[in-house]
């Protein structure tokens, strides 16, 4: 239950000339689960390190409920960090990982001990407090790690990765437990992730980072349905973008002219943009209405419970999804109407 | 992303202090570890030192004219050809061993390594009072072969430990390729197997010169005195010599050492077994 | 097929030849000559009392026993304060960012020096003479050589202890550096974000990730010194010797019961070391248990 707020946060390391991280500024509000995400070597680790107190800003602020906590050194932050090779103490009991930093603060045994089984079974790993790290899978190491964390009650829990070793079936279940246990203690929790579905499962808010530079922070849906750019556009899976020249209501490409009626227009940038749209919000072979063109099937590929299509307008060409259950067949080599629908195309500024 | 301790948060006057100091001990003990070295330069060429010159006002060749006698290329020639054959020789009957403990399991796998382990810790001198009789009977005593067949002793197991560490990160399917295609035993491993192994048989050679190359006690027990390598020369100048001859010997003697601990430190930051080679030095 | 069955104790058999003719052998042979078995003058009885008269006789037991003390002494100082200052030098080496690769070219200098030279380098450091009470009379600390404390040749061993610390930091250091920089820093980061201080992170983090390594480093340097001649033998005094130093003067003594005495002086020796081997497999194999 902390409010974080980053102020212009710049990280150049020593050696180096071009900032790690940017310019970057964010609020967290108290108790949101917030996630950084954006590709490998952007920045995210490099900021949550400097949340923890493990790297030194070169320059900005960093505030825990409007305190600077610039010159609180890590261990008194109550910034937890979760790396995501989980890293227990190989030499110490599961039991005695998890009451690790109690122990660290000289809280008393008996209620190290009574503490550590609470945490053990709110991550459900009761009875294991004897074992060794190394006698625990992956998943369950990952688990310790998280109750280890929780145990000292910290004001900001910072997770690196914490799905990405994971399997797929466990990656589901660790996902519930971040979940439930954020929700349930209300801990302003950052995660780290370079995996955009991961991100849009288990966050609030996200901030995409590229080069270490804030592209958009916002509810996950915004990055599906109101891009900032191109480039965020692509890093959530879309792939039709069109240049075109944006007057008003209308957006006009080389392929038509369409009609613009999103929700928060307003926020869309004016004059030469780009044109996107969603492969799975593209209509195919349907009557004739407004924002319909002909295109061609150029390449038709069954992907099971839906199917993809590479479709040429004119000297473009655009991807639709089309679930397997829609009736009558499209087939390579088809004419066909495509319709792009007013409400859910969207224009981002043109990349250069 | 490694981050050193100036990029750690804390308060920024103490973080410069605490950094200070670490440097400041640092170069002390760095200081404290090479000064010895400077006491033998200086000694090898200081002329009528008196106390309290911390450095002499004389400087002379004399320590390094008289030193640099027919004793003492006899005693490097010994040294040599000890050193060497013992490094070519350990080299020769410790790869297969190597290769067995790297590359397999079996039974008493264990037992083989406790042995082929314990002599870097038994001390020679143990050993060598209890050869000493034997090797008199069998006029190995004060024979430059000898000395070169007891440093064996202390050598297999450097020599061993550091290849079988090889091994263990080398596959033989390699070798199964080889064979297929058509090479035989002997093209196999020069040209397949040698090329991998190759660094870890300098840095495990380096090591069995080294470590032969330093040897004083089971030289002295098994060469009676007559075998003079480089450190019994030195041995017998101590009681008695002028301090720059002694200083300009003792330089000679490391020269070899410090040579090749320039060529092979990059090396040593890695693997500890490799660096359990100089624990016998 | 028989090939297969016979490849692995074919390929043993060189390096185990020298290891059970030479050291084992040896080791053996020394046994028996100190257990008093002398075939060549018809002698075939064993008996214990080369021992017994090393441990009690009117003629030994004090310098034994006194030499014995000093020994134990010797190796615990000399492997206590090395583990120290090379734990100390490689926490400072890892946390340089300034010079880190001539910082650890200078740590590992003297790695190849053999021991001989080792104790003549405290001898021209430390000596009444020597360079340190040089640089004390220049900045007038000391007024004459004869105020500089004796600590080479002296009862205590302080000079062989001086020598062996000198010439073990680097070696448990560089073993330590090694596993510092396998581990990289983010135990300890994990640790500081849960709360451990500077020096709770080093007692309660980097101490036990290096106890297996550091522990079987000190094993090593510990019956090294315990076992080692050249040392004690330029750096030590007559009337208090080291268990190496007595027992090859035992051995070269003209009357050949003293050689016996000797030999059963090194096999105490070297049954010690022994025992120091047991143990090492042990943590070594432990270690690995746990990893």
């Amino acid at each position: 239950m902390t409010h974080v707020t980053l102020e212009q946060l710049v990280k150049v390391y020593a050696g180096s000339t071009k900032p790690a991280v940017n310019d970057f500024s964010l609020d967290i509000p108290s108790g949101k689960l917030i996630a950084f995400l954006g590709p490998s070597g952007c920045g995210k680790t490099t900021t949550l390190k400097m949340i923890a107190g493990l790297i030194r800003p070169s320059a900005g602020k960093i505030t825990f409920d409007g305190d600077d906590i610039l010159p609180i050194p890590t261990e008194k932050r109550g910034a937890v960090m979760v790396f995501q090779n989980y890293l227990l103490f190989p030499y110490m009991s599961v039991g005695d990982n998890v009451g690790f930093g109690l122990k660290m603060r000289g809280v008393d045994k008996r209620i190290i001990a009574q503490k550590v089984h609470e945490m053990l079974d709110l991550v459900k790993l009761p009875d294991i407090a004897k074992r060794r790290p190394a006698q625990l899978s992956g998943g369950q190491q990952q688990r310790v790690a998280l109750a280890r964390a929780l145990i000292t009650e910290p004001r900001v829990l910072l997770l690196d990765e914490p799905l990405s070793n994971l399997d797929a079936h466990l990656r589901d279940e660790m996902r519930e437990l971040i979940l439930t246990i954020q929700r349930k203690l209300k801990i302003t929790t950052i995660f780290v992730t370079h995996d955009q579905e991961e991100a849009v499962l288990l966050a609030d808010q996200v901030a995409l980072i590229f080069d270490g530079v804030l592209q958009q922070y916002a509810e996950p849906a915004e990055f599906y349905q109101r891009p900032t750019s191109e480039r965020a556009a692509r890093f959530f899976g879309g792939v039709n973008f069109l240049p075109a020249k944006r007057d008003q209501n209308t957006v006009g490409t080389a392929v038509g002219t369409f009609r613009f009626t999103a929700p928060c227009i307003e926020q869309a940038p004016s004059g030469d943009v780009t044109l996107t749209i969603r492969p799975e919000q593209i209509r195919l072979a349907e009557a004739p209405e407004e924002n319909t063109v002909i295109g061609r099937v150029r390449e038709r590929i069954y992907v099971g419970t839906y199917t993809r299509y590479k479709i040429t307008l004119g000297e473009h060409e655009i991807e639709a999804i089309r679930s397997a259950d829609l009736p009558g067949s499209i087939n390579e080599g088809d004419e066909i109407n495509v319709t792009l629908p007013s409400d859910r195309i969207w224009v981002v500024p043109n990349a250069r | 992303m490694t981050t050193t301790d100036m990029e750690k948060t804390a308060p920024d006057s103490r973080a410069r202090m605490a950094t200070l100091f670490r440097y400041a001990a640092l170069i002390l003990l760095l200081v404290g570890l090479v000064l010895p070295f400077a006491a033998f330069i200086i000694n090898s060429f200081a002329f009528r030192w008196f106390y309290p010159q911390l450095i002499p006002n004389e400087w002379s060749m004399d320590a390094w004219n008289s030193v640099l006698d027919d004793d003492l290329f006899n005693a490097l020639q010994n040294s040599i050809v000890i050193a060497l054959t013992v490094t070519i020789t350990s080299l020769i009957i410790g790869l297969p061993a190597a290769r067995a403990l790297g590359l397999y399991q079996f039974r008493g796998k264990r037992v083989v390594e406790f042995l082929i382990l314990a002599p870097t810790i038994v001390p020679g001198i143990a050993v060598a009072m209890g050869l000493n009789i034997n090797f008199l009977r069998w006029n190995l005593a004060g024979e430059v072969l000898g000395v070169a067949l007891v440093h064996l002793v202390p050598v297999m197991p450097y020599v061993v430990l550091t290849l079988s560490g090889v091994f263990a990160n080398y596959n033989p399917e390699f070798e199964e390729q080889a064979r297929t295609l058509g090479a035989g035993f002997f093209s196999t491993f020069r040209h397949v197997t040698l090329p991998a192994i190759f660094p870890g048989l300098v840095v495990a050679g380096l090591f069995a010169f080294l470590v032969s190359w330093g040897q004083y006690i089971l030289t002295f027990l098994i060469g009676q005195g007559r075998v003079i390598t480089m450190p019994v020369l030195l041995f017998t100048t101590i009681p008695g010599g002028r301090n720059p001859n002694i200083a300009a010997m003792s330089l000679v003697f490391i020269a070899p050492a410090v040579l090749i601990l320039i060529l092979t430190s990059r090396y040593l930051s890695g693997e500890s077994n490799t660096v359990g080679g100089f624990g016998q030095l | 097929m028989s090939w297969e069955r016979w490849r692995i104790p074919v390929m043993l058999a060189p390096t185990m030849a020298v290891i059970i003719f030479l050291f084992i052998g040896g080791l053996l042979y020394g046994l028996l000559q100190s257990l008093g078995w002398q075939p060549r003058i018809g002698n075939f009885d064993l008996s214990l009392d080369a021992y017994v008269n090393i441990m009690t006789s009117e003629r030994y037991a004090g310098q034994f026993w006194s030499g014995l003390a000093l020994t134990i002494w010797v190796s615990f100082a000399s492997t206590f304060f090395s583990a120290v200052f090379a734990i100390i030098g490689a926490l400072l080496i890892r946390s340089t960012a300034l010079g880190k690769r001539i910082s650890t070219f200078l740590f590992q200098l003297n790695l190849p020096i053999p021991h001989v030279v080792a104790a003549i380098g405290i001898l021209f450091l430390f000596s009444q003479s020597g360079l340190l009470s040089r640089i004390g009379a220049e900045t007038g600390v000391i007024g004459s050589p004869s105020d500089f404390p004796i600590v080479v040749r002296d009862r205590l061993g302080i000079g062989i202890i001086l020598a062996y610390i000198w010439k073990e930091i680097p070696f448990i250091g560089v073993i330590v550096l090694a596993i510092l920089q396998s581990l990289g820093e983010d135990y300890e980061d994990i640790a500081a974000t849960l709360g451990a201080n500077r020096w709770q992170r080093f007692r309660f983090v980097v101490l036990p990730l290096i106890m297996p390594g550091l522990l079987s480093a000190s094993i090593i340097v510990f019956t090294f010194t315990f076992g080692s001649y050249e040392v004690p033998a330029i750096l030590g005094v007559r009337s208090v010797r080291m268990l190496p130093v007595m027992s090859l003067d035992f051995f070269r003594n003209p009357d050949l019961n003293a050689r016996t005495e000797g030999m059963a002086m090194s096999m105490i020796i070297a049954f010690f070391a022994l025992i120091m081997v047991l143990i090492y497999m042990w943590i070594s194999r432990r270690s690995v248990r746990e990893s």
